[in-house]
């Protein structure tokens, strides 16, 4: 809280109120923390830290996990989760793969993939609002459904897309303006959309709602099923966009391609939810968490940390997320 | 004989607030103690401070049979002999009485650790006759009767624990019970007094403190105000004592001769959860209460109204029909509900004054696709001035540190802010204070001078006595009779609720 609440003391010669200098410890002590790895690893590894390629680095590795978490953010806004965001990336990715080794034009290999997301959310609305399946286990059963359905597309191997073949198809992720690739600029935009909608829009106000009080939000007329689907589609569009982005830029999509991005796109969405606007999950924080994760687990790379420190620090990560919001609803509570 | 209790100078400062300014207090064994006061006067925190949950300021002083209170922990006040139940009652509703009652205490087993069930549900079933109340303690509390959980919740606390038990504290024990159901309560208290334990409950309900209590303490902005014998103390010396103003003469003449409109809302044949039939009409600018007992059907009429869930039936608002099960074109139609139980059915408790207020048409302030906060801030500004609610002006503050009463007003405000043709009220001052209840029953009166058609239901009889025109009794699902005009009094619509065929099932 920002406000010095300045409650009239019953004896002021009693008790002196105390001031208290806020530096936003509470809203950004995720930014604290970014700031304390930048100066370690700076003073650790300092010529292989500090540059501008590093940089560069960092973004371009996480443009899809940041897209993949954006999305993400919708349903657990709505009070949902969706654990189906991997699967709807593999599946979007190898079918896009699949209808671009057949020949079947980019504009319908990259649609299909995006209709399939629609699909994707509409059957996570369907097990989670018509049949009443909590959504953790709902989306869990749908992730399976989909590791099966990827299986299927892609025959159980990779979809491998020759730099010759697919030129222009490759360069819609990595083609590189002011030398960062496309794919942060996308997921730029979805963060600058997605952020609107939350803050500014009737919407917005509606998903919060939906999670922080469905029965309330449904006796003041918000249309609560409907939230919840129009949440899932979101995520799962944007799932199967990340998809489209992750073939692009690999040239490759394989019934695994996805299973790296389920738990870091969770770790952000949690962890921001500590921050900027604590106690909810929101897009500023979602950002700040994933540059917190990134700049963490780069550094201990570059470092010569082995490379499954990268499982490591995003599952404690996600821990300590949940533990931190845990304290501050006690707090606020 | 050594006081069950004894206090002296307690006080709790929370930040600058003084909470609990320097409070001294003696409770006897066998005596009955109401603790009243408005939301925020101390009464929370001092009990806070028994079960342990607060560390009082240095000072305090706390003995419990003459045993020194030592601060520390809840098990500590446990062992010293006070026992409480808290308004929510700790109850697990899909257990039986058996299994809520072994929680605190554990089972009693055999050597091989197996539960003696035959022996624990024997012990279970002793210890609600002693407090007057046979209970199939083998269905789940959920199934019970609200009286009847409280009973259980009474029982587990009164159970031996290794200690005497010295002062049994109750938190609003009677706050959401039927009236038959709160004198069944009274007796049982007096059980648990006659046996020498002392009792302290706190109480926003002051027939209770009346039917119940031996003395009263009153607290007020953190500090002692006064005890007295409940003997020879009127209501209206006792809310003066309380909010330390004469409370406004409400002039019920000016009620009776509200003109009242056209009919607006009309219910025809309705039926849906304990309600069989009922028809009803409200005209604009009239106020209609609804009262019963639980299970009267009283407590669904708001809900199917408003269109909250499955109905039969009718109802109509200014001759176009409400579906059933759709909130969302009821308020098209200019229906408002402010539910029963807050928490549960209205509040977004982590979110702002301002969310909370505008959820129902977010869009309102938007302009060209962006939610425009400035102008969103003055509109909801205006509404928390109007209602009073404070802190004032706060519409950043998070509904979570409001206190009941206000977090009441902000739900009202969300609804007036809508200008509702009909406005539908479930308990509308459950759990709030006698200030904030006062305004709430003012903004009533200003609603149905501005047309319009409003609908109470209550279990506060005083409260319906004191804003409706009409009164319509709730029987077995039926309207069994309407109060008008001096045939309101909270004596007859308690008559009528429980009514002469209460007791025969042919009727």
């Amino acid at each position: 809280m920002t406000d010095v609440q300045t409650a009239p003391a019953p004896d002021s010669a009693a008790v002196k109120p105390k001031r208290r200098i806020n530096l936003g410890f509470d809203k950004y002590s995720g930014i604290y923390v970014w700031a304390v790895l930048v100066i370690i690893f700076s003073l650790w590894i300092p010529d292989l830290f500090l540059s501008w390629d590093n940089f560069k680095t960092i973004l371009s590795f996480q443009a899809i996990s940041t897209i993949v978490a954006l999305g993400l953010i919708v349903p657990v806004a709505a009070g949902a989760f969706d654990l189906t965001i991997a699967g709807a990336l593999t599946v979007s990715a190898c079918f896009t793969g699949w209808a671009l080794l057949n020949h079947k034009g980019v504009i319908f290999a990259c649609g299909g993939a995006l209709l399939i997301g629609v699909l994707i959310g509409l059957a996570n609305a369907l097990v989670v609002v018509k049949f009443k399946v909590d959504s953790f286990i709902g989306t869990l059963g749908m992730s399976s459904i989909l590791a099966a359905v990827a299986y299927m597309i892609s025959g159980g191997g990779q979809l491998v897309l020759s730099e010759e073949g697919y030129g222009p198809f490759l360069q819609f992720a990595r083609q590189q303006w002011f030398g960062i690739s496309a794919s942060v600029y996308y997921a730029g935009v979805l963060a600058v959309i997605i952020w609107w909608v939350l803050e500014y829009t009737p919407g917005g106000r509606y998903l919060y709602a939906v999670g922080g009080n469905p029965v309330a939000a449904r006796l003041a007329g918000v249309k609560v099923g409907r939230i919840i689907t129009v949440s899932f589609i979101a995520s799962a569009v944007v799932a199967s966009f990340a998809g489209i982005v992750y073939l692009s830029q690999n040239a490759n999509g394989a019934p695994d391609s996805g299973v790296n991005y389920l738990l870091p796109a969770f770790s952000a969405v949690f962890l921001g939810a500590t921050q900027i606007r604590p106690g909810r999950v929101n897009v500023l924080g979602t950002l700040v968490a994933i540059l917190l994760l990134a700049t963490g687990v780069t550094g201990l790379q570059l470092a010569g940390a082995p490379t499954y420190v990268t499982q490591l620090f995003n599952g404690a990560a996600l821990i300590i997320a949940m533990a931190l919001a845990a304290r501050t609803a006690r707090r606020r509570g | 004989m050594t006081t069950a209790l004894t206090v002296r100078h307690a006080s709790k400062i929370f930040g600058v607030q003084k909470a609990l300014d320097d409070v001294s207090i003696d409770v006897e064994p066998g005596e009955v103690r109401a603790l009243v006061g408005q939301n925020g006067c101390g009464k929370s925190t001092l009990i806070k401070i028994l079960a342990g949950f607060h560390a009082p300021e240095a000072g305090t002083e706390v003995t419990v049979g003459g045993v020194e209170l030592p601060f520390e922990a809840p098990v500590a006040s446990e062992s010293v002999g006070l026992r409480f139940v808290h308004q929510d009652l700790g109850l697990v509703g899909n257990l039986d009485a058996v299994d809520n009652m072994a929680m605190g205490q554990g089972y009693i087993t055999n050597p091989l650790k197996t539960i003696r069930w035959r022996k624990e549900r024997a012990a279970a079933r002793e210890a609600l006759t002693a407090l007057g109340y046979d209970i199939n303690v083998r269905v789940p509390v959920a199934g019970l009767q609200m009286s009847e959980r409280t009973a259980v919740a009474i029982a587990r606390a009164m159970s031996d624990r290794g200690s005497d038990v010295k002062m049994l504290i109750l938190d609003e024990p009677t706050a959401n019970l039927p009236n038959a159901e709160a004198q069944r309560l009274y007796q049982l208290v007096r059980k648990v007094a006659d046996s020498g334990v002392a009792v302290l409950f706190v109480s926003h309900h002051f027939d209770e403190v009346f039917e119940m209590a031996d003395s009263v303490t009153v607290l007020r902005d953190g500090k002692h105000i006064v005890t007295r014998p409940v003997e020879g103390l009127t209501e209206d010396e006792l809310i003066e004592l309380v909010i330390g103003r004469t409370l406004e003469e409400h002039n019920k003449d000016s009620a009776d001769a509200r003109e009242h409109g056209l009919e607006i809302l009309t219910l025809s044949e309705v039926s849906g959860g304990s309600v069989v039939s009922m028809d009803l009409s409200v005209h604009r600018g009239e106020v209609v209460g609804v009262a019963g007992i639980t299970g009267s059907g009283r407590e669904q009429v708001a809900g199917l109204v408003f269109g909250g869930m499955e109905r039969g039936g009718v109802i109509s608002v200014d001759g176009k029909v409400l579906p059933q099960n759709r909130p969302d074109i009821s308020i098209e139609r200019g229906v408002a509900l402010v539910p029963a139980e807050r928490h549960a059915n209205a509040s977004l408790i982590d979110q702002t004054l301002r969310e909370n207020i505008t959820l129902v048409d977010p869009g309102r302030h938007m302009t060209m696709g962006i939610l425009r906060r400035r102008p969103e801030r003055a509109d909801v500004r205006i509404w928390l001035d109007r209602l009073t609610v404070k802190p004032g002006g706060e519409t950043e503050y998070t509904m979570s540190q409001l206190s009941g009463g206000n977090q009441q007003k902000v739900i009202l405000a969300r609804w007036l802010r809508q200008e509702p043709e009909v406005l539908i009220l479930d308990e509308p001052t459950q759990g709030v204070d006698v200030g904030a209840k006062a305004d709430i029953h003012k903004l009533i009166d200003e609603a149905a001078a501005q047309g319009s058609a409003v609908l109470v239901c209550s279990t506060d009889h005083e409260e319906l006595v004191r804003v409706c025109d009409r009164v319509v009794i709730m029987r077995r699902g039926k309207v069994a009779g309407i109060l008008r005009g001096h045939e309101i009094t909270a004596d007859n619509i308690t008559a009528a609720t429980i009514g002469r065929d209460a007791a025969d099932p042919a009727a």
